[in-house]
């Protein structure tokens, strides 16, 4: 039961960051907003037992990727008296209605086989590792790879060129 | 070498014509001694052929023809063979087509000396001889066909040969297309045969024309197919246009189109099919019209005409219909004996017209010649020669050959054809002496013209000469002794005839009425233009001014013509060209490109180019999609 | 224990924000921040999915760690691309980088 309430506190205070991010009028605080949202889901993880996960999600995403942004934000002067929304953001917010109407009734109308009633325990670490190096072993080079690519090509775009 | 063999004579000539052709340019003289050679070859293999085939020859033993043939294809179980006939017909055609084409050929050694494209001249004419020698002898009609459109492209090439000249392209064309418009007609009328008869082997279908295999419409019908593309070809009206125009081409051309090759194709078809004329009711008459209307026709046309080529090309245009009279009267004989002195005759004449034209520097307008009879003496002799031939006097050939025309008229359709077809031997009488006179005789009319007047050499006199003895000669072959003595049956009517051999009686009564005529007509010619005086004539002319000028254009029939391709043809191209351009072009072509373009030009705007536009498009793509996915479920 | 359909609903939410956050607004980096909700949303999804209906209950967390990888690389790109848009066209506004069309 605790659980459960504790889950609730944590779902709504999802809902409320992430909906902090695309409503604020301001780019930093939107900033924080998305580490709080990401930080919420990294507690869903806990609630589904993949403690690992969470624990990647807290580094990567709240540390490394936000760092990132606010790296952005800060080399990117944004004029304070521009409006932050384009002009289709009515349609935006009918588009984004649409799109949850459809997803939450397919989510409630399906009913899911082989529902699981007894609480998740946690999966060891190894299970994980074991998982991710042998069963993925080449989707997880090849993905490293692109992480590299990626980094290089990001360096290379970024780079202040000779004459510039 | 035998009658079998008669192939070759062909195909000597053709095969000298891809030599010529290809080689030609890069032989000394442009190679004109292979052209006589091959003509030559032709005209002494032909003497074999005839002899080959006289000995053969047996009437009551029904020895009539010598058939080679060799199986060309066969689609299903139609067998389709090539092959050569000869027979009485094919041996007169040769010996007409080689003399004159031989004769032709040397003349034109000196005629076109010095004239650009000289070997290509040789060559056309070495293709045009050996295509007519192929039609005369062809044993089907698919090789008539082709042997008829052989000669016809020839006579385009050659008629055109001056084509930096507009009017010689013009009258080429005109010439290819008026008998082209024919020529649809005898390949409608050959389908027609070979749909009925499933061959196009000229005996069979003549055999099972005679047995009444063919239904009466039908058979009519489709040999009066045929006989539209002879009559174009033997420039018959209405196709008598092309004729008098092709006078553009080089004189001996116009000799050889107009006595051997080209317009005899359309009597010698003629001539060939006879007896399915016979079988269709009606047909023979319809023959006979059309000769007896073009006859007259062309002789009245002639009286007004100032070129010497002119004149003669309607005389031709004339004694052609007098041919088709007399086929229509059921004598072969008569047609093609008619048909051979006329070619002599008539090459004669475009020769000796070709003689003067070169001895006076290309001059040939009436009104600018006479007296030339002193100045070249054997050009003058021959012509006067070939004159009185023309006219019909005896014993000259054409009286001859008229006198078995009008014998099988008299016989065939009574009083009303024969006064019809005198009548134009009577106005040819006529108009053959003006022609001669003011030629040669009188004083001369341009004293420049006349005074650089002079003979032409050996090379060109020397035809006029042989031509001059066979326009005398060649009618004595109606006398059944000289045949007997040459070798044949007998004379032409014992040699060529339908059904039954017949011997020549000469018919007194009608000899003296032809006699009489021509004297007259002779004489009154003599009397109008005596001395190369005008005054007579042109008195008369002033008497009738209506007709004058009728005559003078030619009844107005060219005109005419234009007049119903301006507003006929032209009309319809307008619609069609109107329909092309607005329907076709601007609302299929243009105007698909144009919506294309202008909804292009519209739908442009949707390319915003920001990014969150095409975000956009995409999530309401993803959620139309959905639902429409959930209502086709539904 | 709380349904499936819980977390169902709650990624569906953050997904939808996260749409809405990227068809709505200007500057580049917030576009970029909303993406990562979405990205978060599809592996929350993922995750749960994992943790409920499969046996194993471990393959959604491996597809949530390649998601993260993605992410890190097309964060670390895409913010290269907004600096470079910035610094040619001075701004990092995406309605304003239209030279592409007609």
């Amino acid at each position: 039961m605790a659980t459960e309430v504790l889950w609730w506190i944590f779902a709504v205070a999802t809902v409320l960051l992430s909906a902090g991010v695309v409503f604020s009028r301001s780019v930093l605080h939107s900033a924080i907003f998305l580490i709080g949202s990401l930080g919420g889901v990294g507690a869903m993880y806990v609630f589904l037992t993949v403690d690992f996960l969470a624990l990647v999600q807290f580094l990567v995403y709240g540390g490394a990727v936000t760092v990132l942004i606010l790296l952005a934000l800060m080399l990117t002067r944004t004029d304070a008296k521009e409006s932050l929304n384009g002009t289709q953001a009515p349609w935006a917010a009918l588009a984004g209605a649409m799109l949850l109407a459809i997803l939450v009734s397919a989510s409630v109308a399906v009913k899911w086989p082989g529902d699981i009633d007894d609480a998740p325990t946690t999966i060891p670490l190894e299970t994980i590792s074991e998982k991710l190096f042998v069963d993925f072993g080449p989707p997880f080079v090849i993905a490293s790879v692109l992480l590299l690519v990626a980094l290089v090509g990001a360096i290379i775009l970024a780079r202040q060129e000779e004459g510039e | 070498m035998g009658a079998e063999q008669a192939w070759l004579l062909a195909a000597i000539p053709a095969g000298v014509f891809f030599v010529l052709a290809l080689f030609g340019r890069y032989l000394p003289r442009g190679g004109d001694y292979l052209g006589v050679a091959a003509i030559g070859a032709s005209f002494v293999l032909f003497f074999f052929v005839a002899a080959d085939f006289l000995s053969f020859y047996d009437f009551e033993a029904h020895k009539t023809f010598i058939t080679e043939s060799i199986s060309w294809s066969e689609i299903g179980n139609f067998k389709l063979r090539q092959g050569i006939h000869v027979d009485a017909i094919t041996i007169v055609m040769f010996a007409v087509i080689t003399t004159v084409s031989l004769m032709v050929n040397i003349f034109s050694v000196g005629y076109m000396k010095g004239e650009p494209r000289y070997y290509w001249f040789f060559a056309v004419l070495q293709l045009f001889v050996a295509s007519m020698l192929l039609l005369v002898m062809a044993d089907n009609l698919l090789l008539v066909y082709i042997s008829w459109e052989l000669v016809g492209v020839c006579s385009f090439l050659l008629i055109g040969f001056y084509w930096e000249k507009r009017s010689a392209t013009e009258a080429a064309k005109k010439a290819f297309i008026t008998t082209r418009i024919g020529d649809v007609g005898l390949l409608i009328g050959i389908i027609l045969l070979w749909k009925e008869t499933g061959t196009f082997d000229i005996q069979q279908i003549i055999h099972a024309a005679e047995a009444g295999e063919i239904g009466q419409t039908y058979l009519f019908v489709s040999i009066m197919f045929v006989f539209l593309g002879c009559m174009g070809k033997s420039a018959q009206f209405p196709f008598h246009v092309w004729l008098p125009d092709a006078m553009e081409g080089p004189t001996p051309v116009s000799a050889l189109i107009h006595a051997a090759t080209m317009v005899v194709a359309g009597v010698y078809l003629t001539a060939r099919l006879l007896p399915i004329f016979e079988a269709a009711d009606g047909a023979l008459l319809v023959v006979t019209i059309v000769g007896l209307t073009t006859a007259l026709l062309a002789s009245l046309i002639a009286f007004a005409q100032t070129d010497i080529k002119r004149v003669l090309a309607y005389s031709t245009v004339g004694k052609l219909g007098l041919m088709f009279v007399a086929l229509g009267a059921g004598s072969p004989a008569a047609g093609l004996f008619l048909l051979m002195t006329h070619a002599f005759v008539k090459a004669l004449l475009f020769l000796g017209s070709g003689s003067v034209i070169l001895g006076t520097h290309h001059n040939q307008e009436m009104d600018k010649l006479g007296g030339l009879w002193k100045k070249m003496p054997i050009t003058g002799t021959t012509f006067f020669v070939a004159t009185l031939a023309l006219a019909g006097l005896p014993p000259l050939a054409m009286f001859w050959s008229e006198d078995e025309l009008f014998a099988s008229v008299n016989h065939e359709w009574g009083l009303w054809a024969l006064v019809l077809a005198m009548l134009a031997v009577f106005a040819t009488a006529i108009f053959m002496v003006r022609l001669f006179i003011r030629t040669f005789a009188g004083e001369p009319r341009d004293r420049q013209v006349h005074e650089h007047a002079r003979e032409t050499p050996l090379v060109m006199t020397g035809p006029l000469v042989f031509l001059c003895v066979l326009a005398v000669v060649s009618g004595l072959f109606v006398f059944n002794g000289v045949g007997s003595a040459l070798g044949f049956p007998g004379g032409i009517g014992e040699f060529v005839f339908l059904e039954e051999p017949e011997r020549y009686a000469i018919d007194w009564t009608l000899a003296g009425i032809s006699l009489a005529v021509a004297v007259a007509g002779v004489l009154i010619g003599a009397y109008v233009y005596w001395g190369n005086s005008l005054v007579r004539s042109t008195r008369l002319a002033e008497a009738m001014p209506r007709l004058y000028a009728a005559l003078r254009n030619k009844f107005y029939i060219d005109e005419m013509y234009q007049y119903v391709i301006d507003r006929g043809v032209l009309g319809v191209s307008y619609v069609v060209s109107w329909f092309d351009r607005y329907v076709v072009n601007d609302t299929g072509v243009d105007g698909s490109a144009q919506v294309t373009g202008y909804s292009g030009s519209i739908l442009k705007y949707l390319q915003t180019g920001r990014v969150p536009n095409y975000a956009m498009a995409i999530t309401l793509g993803v959620v139309g999609l959905t639902v429409a996915g959930l209502l086709v479920r539904a | 224990m709380v349904p499936l359909e819980n977390y169902l609903v709650l990624s569906a939410v953050m997904f939808s924000l996260g749409v809405y956050g990227v068809l709505a607004r200007r500057n580049a980096v917030l576009v970029l921040m909303s993406v990562e909700l979405m990205l978060n949303a599809v592996s929350l999804n993922f995750v749960a999915f994992a943790a409920y209906l499969d046996p194993e209950r471990i393959t959604g967390a491996i597809f949530a760690v390649f998601v993260i990888t993605v992410a890190a690389a097309e964060v670390g790109l895409a913010l290269a691309i907004v600096i470079r848009l910035f610094r040619n066209r001075a701004t990092s506004n995406v309605d304003e980088a239209a030279m592409m069309k007609w």
